[in-house]
């Protein structure tokens, strides 16, 4: 997948990273096994040389793989601080006063998305941001734990009750990123999708204003039935 | 009968008063009772494999209807529960049980009538688990999370029956282990100091104080969870004063603690079956026996590992990541000494060194995947997709069914006197080899490039992981057909198999100085031990003592 903010970015260097150290341990143990077992088998028949290591070697390896440990530690510290650093707004983007990012409040709930906006317009399954702008998603949860995932864009955070946890992200591309949620949340879970839209700020501008109004036409609609009596 | 026997054997030959079974459900005899837990987490074993068959059938088309997501995750939540708590910590426990008493050349074990109440009560729980299927399973998932495990989301008993069962099993296996320690403190023959102690002795202390740290762990967030489901409890209830974090804490403290007692049980078996194998003593055993005790308390601390998406502060995320990957050092040093053990030995590849071969490097690219996994970014990344599911089966795959594996081929001529069939052993290992990796190296592939969910009961096309879902699929019934033939290869040796005589593999330790199978009260005689290889000065001093009096060896125990 194509990492599309800079969190994602360093996400996708870091896990280059890793992979590599991995690797490399893998195929050693895996690799050293191998070439122990065929090299010492028995049908060459020698006699087994009754040695055992002492403490020099132990320490030297024990000291080489805690090296290796403090290395992708650091490594690791390193790119999660800039990976969790709230990216600034760029030119293109959508200019919020004093270059807050964009807070949308998203809530979790069996099994659907929604998005509030902050002219009090919201949506449901589809989130629509401004390309170039840094967004900032308070997670919330109105009843069992979810967890937000759209992977290009940041990394998974959980939608907990009683609780809000934070997502941030700059998506550098306009188009459509899909994904959904993470953790088992019962019975529609895996149909528990999610869209984010990046477009220009003019028609993020657009998208919020007209759907604020059609949320205040279909309010009015349902005032007006009361009223007359045509709905209970 | 043989005349070479002691006098003071006058029990033997008696005809047993009691029909086996009924012999068998009295007992309080270690063996016994670790035959119970050895077979049931073997049954076990065979019946998750069917419930995560159904799964992966479910799994094998993107968007499929063959299960119904409430089947699904109700063979989830079994699946889990079953994988965890009736087959790798019962089948890991059935080892220690068996085999410790006779390592360290004890009669018995110090307490057995906890070991047998331990032992039932995980018959107990297996048997309210699946009784769970008279009204509803739970739905809950492998770990069920409140709110989801709550009265509100999930008003059915399965959730009860899943909390009752599983917390019956982590009573018996507390109770197994407190027997553990105490025959370890306390039976131990003379000259068996810890220093002499064998590795897998080593591992069963461990992991049974591993067990009594994070048994009752468990046991109190299950009781919290019944308290909240059943008498308006608010432990778990985020808008009343409790939190669902605080279950999220309490369980991965257990489930990563248990999952260190899987690896360790197989790196202690491991451990005793590779420097017989090269008939070299193990290279370093102050190293692998202090790597062992790091790995159960290093990385039981790591159990915020799980939580990295939580809303939990970046600094316990932080902690949590020193934990995982300072866990290199001891994995590392232990993987570097058996290897180390085999360089310059005479290394006969019987089955169990092909198990333990299979173990080592299903484990290492299990715990390669999870070191990735616990650098924080990138688990935002890769937790909660189908590569965990990978890397942990890979981990717990190697450790249980390959570790386990090992260990029942190594002491199966120990337990039945005889030894598995060797041919059948091959074509299972590297069935399941191929099966392994067929199932859950596309799964790798599937959570890194794609961000596969975990848990999902289905998938979409579009996603761009039908080929591998269908490949892991068809690696699940690889899998199984491999796991299926050792199982049958048991069953058929335990009668048919090639006789084996008390020493089968040239073993250093003191199980191989005693009968197979054992008397009741395993040794006539016991021996002064001297070293950390007491088996081997055994041996050395019948073979002095044979070559001066010519006569043959025996199939009795020898007496030193």
């Amino acid at each position: 997948m194509t990492p599309h903010s800079p969190g994602t970015d360093q996400i996708d260097t870091l896990l280059w990273i890793g992979f590599v150290a991995a690797t490399i341990l893998v195929v050693a143990v895996v690799g050293g096994l191998l070439y122990m077992l065929r090299r010492y088998r028995a049908e060459r028949g020698a006699e087994p040389r009754q040695v055992t290591g002492g403490r020099g070697i132990q320490l030297r390896v024990g000291a080489g793989l805690g090296i290796l440990a403090t290395v992708l530690l650091v490594v690791g510290i390193v790119y999660t601080d800039k990976a969790r650093e709230t990216p600034a707004t760029g030119a293109a983007g959508l200019q919020v006063a004093d270059s807050e990012p964009l807070r949308i409040t998203t809530t979790g709930q069996q099994w659907l998305w929604r998005y509030d906006y902050p002219n009090e317009a919201f949506s449901y399954y589809k989130l629509v941001v401004p390309v170039d702008t840094a967004v900032e998603l308070d997670l919330v949860s109105t009843d069992v734990v979810h967890t937000w995932d759209v992977p290009e864009l940041a990394g998974k955070r959980d939608a907990v009750p009683g609780k809000t946890n934070h997502v941030v992200f700059r998506a550098d591309e306009e188009g459509t990123y899909f994904g959904g949620a993470a953790t088992l949340s019962g019975e529609a879970y895996a149909a528990m999708r999610t869209e984010v839209e990046v477009v220009s700020p003019q028609e993020y501008e657009a998208f919020v204003e007209s759907e604020k109004k059609d949320i205040q036409a279909a309010q009015d609609r349902v005032v007006s039935l009361i009223e007359s009596g045509e709905a209970p | 009968m043989n005349e070479s026997r002691n006098p003071e054997l006058v029990v033997d030959g008696f005809p047993p008063r009691r029909p086996r079974w009924a012999q068998i459900a009295t007992s309080s005899d270690h063996k016994d009772l670790g035959r119970v837990l050895i077979a049931g987490a073997l049954g076990f074993l065979f019946i998750a494999l069917v419930e995560l068959l159904l799964m992966r059938l479910q799994l094998a088309i993107p968007e499929n209807t063959f299960l119904t997501p409430v089947t699904f995750n109700r063979m989830l939540s079994l699946y889990g529960a079953t994988a965890i708590f009736l087959f790798a910590v019962p089948l890991a426990l059935g080892f220690f049980y068996y085999v410790t008493p006779l390592q360290i050349g004890a009669r018995g074990t110090a307490l057995p009538q906890l070991g047998q109440v331990g032992t039932w009560l995980f018959v107990a729980g297996a048997t309210v688990l699946y009784a769970g299927f008279l009204f509803t399973p739970s739905e809950a998932g492998v770990n069920p999370l409140p709110p989801l495990s709550g009265l509100t989301f999930l008003p059915n008993n399965g959730v009860d029956a899943w909390a009752a069962a599983t917390g019956l099993a982590t009573l018996g296996f507390v109770l197994i282990a407190i027997d553990l320690i105490a025959t370890l403190r306390r039976l131990r023959a003379p000259g068996m100091a810890w220093r002499r102690l064998p590795i897998f002795s080593w591992a069963a202390a461990i992991c049974s104080w591993l067990l009594l740290a994070i048994g009752p762990v468990l046991l109190a967030a299950i009781a919290m969870l019944l308290i909240d489901r059943n008498f308006d409890g608010i432990f778990f209830a985020g808008d009343a004063g409790g939190s669902p974090l605080l279950w999220q804490h309490l369980s991965w403290i257990f489930y990563t603690g248990a999952y260190m007692l899987v690896l360790i049980f197989a790196l202690g078996a491991i451990a005793e079956i590779v420097p017989a194998s090269a008939r070299k003593p193990l290279f370093n055993r102050g190293a692998v026996i202090g790597s062992l005790v790091a790995i159960a308390v290093v990385g039981t601390l790591a159990w915020m590992q799980n939580m990295l998406t939580a809303p939990i502060g970046i600094g316990w995320m932080y902690f949590a990541m020193v934990m995982s990957l300072a866990l290199i050092v001891p994995f590392g040093l232990i993987f570097f000494n058996l290897i180390a053990t085999l360089a310059g030995g005479t290394v006969r590849m019987r089955a169990p060194l092909l198990f333990a071969a299979g173990a080592i490097a299903a484990i290492s690219l299990g715990l390669a995947a999870e070191m990735l996994h616990s650098m924080v970014a990138v688990g935002w990344r890769l937790q909660h997709t189908v590569d965990s599911t990978a890397a942990t089966h890979f981990a717990l795959i190697g450790g249980a069914v390959f570790g386990g594996f090992a260990a029942l081929h190594w002491w199966f001529p120990k337990m039945t006197g005889r030894t598995m069939g060797e041919t059948l052993a091959r074509f299972s290992f590297w069935t399941m080899l191929a099966g392994a990796l067929l199932a859950f190296v596309p799964l790798m592939l599937a959570g890194t490039e794609d961000g596969q969910v975990i848990d999902a009961y289905k998938f979409f096309d579009a996603t761009g992981v039908t080929a591998y879902n269908l490949i892991a699929s068809i690696g699940a019934f690889v899998l199984t057909a491999g796991i299926l033939m050792t199982l049958v290869n048991a069953i058929l040796s335990r009668e048919g198999g090639t006789p084996a005589g008390h020493d089968a593999w040239g073993g250093d330790s003191l199980e191989w100085f005693a009968l197979s199978p054992p008397q009741p009260h395993n040794f006539d005689l016991l021996p002064d031990v001297r070293s950390d290889r007491p088996m081997r000065d055994i041996r050395e001093a019948i073979a002095h003592r044979d070559a001066r009096s010519e006569r043959p060896a025996r199939e009795t125990q020898p007496v030193a």
